[in-house]
């Protein structure tokens, strides 16, 4: 008798959670998480299209990332072209993080490839929340930082 | 100072700093969860074999990612793994609230609410009890695998930590030793959000408490909606 007013009420738990399920899953569909990313208004580059450029101390800073779209959990190459820049003594570097949200340190240390082109390689991570607006900081020693807002793939 | 220690240090006060900035937005809910599901019982030794768990997960990850020196290779292998830790702990939250809102028998599963009569019964009940508090161990172990981008950015270092070291033995150890300081950053932070919500003038209200485990039957859903999405 006892075991099953038990499995009754298993059963009971069991529909309970099928019925959630197929309504949360109704109410949040994936696209809506990414459209209530409120600092989708910060964004200022589109890095699945190609280069993106800012200014930083009068020169030109151009940030390309790839392979293409920017997914994040893959290794990804990142190259920042410095036109008109002085020769730096240390080399810059690009922290990648997302606006709001602290995700920890994750800096992509770049190396001169010559003709004020430097090279890294680095991963964007997922976060949990579904948001996908993701800043890289590009740091130059001795000049200043500027920031690169996209969007990445999941 | 070494550079190693240099990097525990640097790692134990990631940790402590996400604890506060990200983890109590992100798995506040969770502990909150968890919490209440001890439903008035000792919080401390619950929530050490928690977070003891969860530091263990991130160890063997740390040790795995240095271990390959390849982030992004071993997170593609877990994902399913993820996958699977997002639905069970859902599923595992939305019981244990219906066993707090006293709907369905569920307590007597989870060891909750159940006074039995007789010695041997009340022993009975009483090492059930100390399987639920064990029971936390597992949890957090479970948890431990739980997506999440400050955890990811920490085993990047793990992995980078691995690439750097003379042999793979080295690396393992290196890898592991950033995520425990790592984890054992982040327990401040959630630990002062179970004691908060442990607070007695809480638990004195029936009411409020009811609407706990409605709080965690939410928690549940969405950890099962994240699943889904994931």
């Amino acid at each position: 008798m006892h075991g099953k007013l038990l499995a009754v009420d298993l059963l009971k738990v069991v529909l309970f959670g099928l019925l959630m399920l197929l309504f949360g899953t109704g109410w949040i569909p994936a696209d809506r998480a990414f459209a209530a990313d409120k600092y989708r208004v910060l964004i200022n580059c589109d890095l699945h299209q190609g280069d993106c450029q800012q200014t930083l101390g009068g020169h030109k800073v151009i940030l390309m990332v790839t392979p293409r779209p920017v997914t994040a959990m893959t290794d990804l190459t990142f190259r920042v072209t410095f036109e008109g820049a002085p020769a730096m003594d240390k080399p810059p570097y690009i922290d990648l993080g997302m606006p709001g949200m602290n995700m920890g340190k994750n800096q992509v240390q770049l190396k001169s490839i010559g003709n004020g082109v430097y090279q890294g390689r680095g991963v964007i991570v997922r976060c949990k929340s579904g948001r996908r607006t993701w800043r890289a900081s590009v740091t130059c020693p001795g000049i200043g930082t500027t920031d690169f807002i996209f969007d990445v793939v999941y | 100072m070494s550079s190693t220690s240099g990097l525990l240090i640097a790692y134990l006060s990631t940790g402590f700093a996400i604890g506060f900035g990200h983890c109590i937005g992100m798995c506040g809910p969770l502990v909150v969860s968890l919490t209440l599901s001890l439903n008035g019982r000792p919080l401390l030794v619950p929530q050490l074999l928690y977070h003891g768990g969860r530091t263990l997960t991130y160890m063997v990850l740390g040790g795995l990612m240095a271990a390959t020196g390849s982030f992004t290779m071993v997170a593609a292998h877990i994902t399913v793994l993820q996958k699977g830790a997002l639905f069970l702990t859902g599923g595992m939250i939305v019981c244990m609230g219906l066993a707090m809102t006293g709907w369905v028998p569920l307590g007597k599963i989870f060891g909750l609410n159940y006074s039995p009569g007789g010695l041997i019964a009340k022993k009975i009940a009483h090492l059930s009890q100390s399987a639920t508090t064990a029971a936390y161990f597992p949890i957090g172990l479970l948890l431990g695998l739980l997506p999440c981008g400050p955890v990811y950015t920490a085993l990047l270092g793990a992995a980078r930590a691995g690439m750097e070291a003379p042999h793979i033995g080295a690396g393992i150890v290196a890898g592991m030793a950033l995520m425990a300081a790592f984890g054992l950053g982040t327990i401040p932070a959630l630990f002062l959000v179970a004691k908060l919500v442990d607070l007695g003038w809480l638990k004195a209200r029936a009411k409020i408490y009811q609407l706990g485990a409605l709080v965690m039957i939410g928690v549940g859903i969405y950890f099962i909606v994240a699943a889904w999405r994931y």
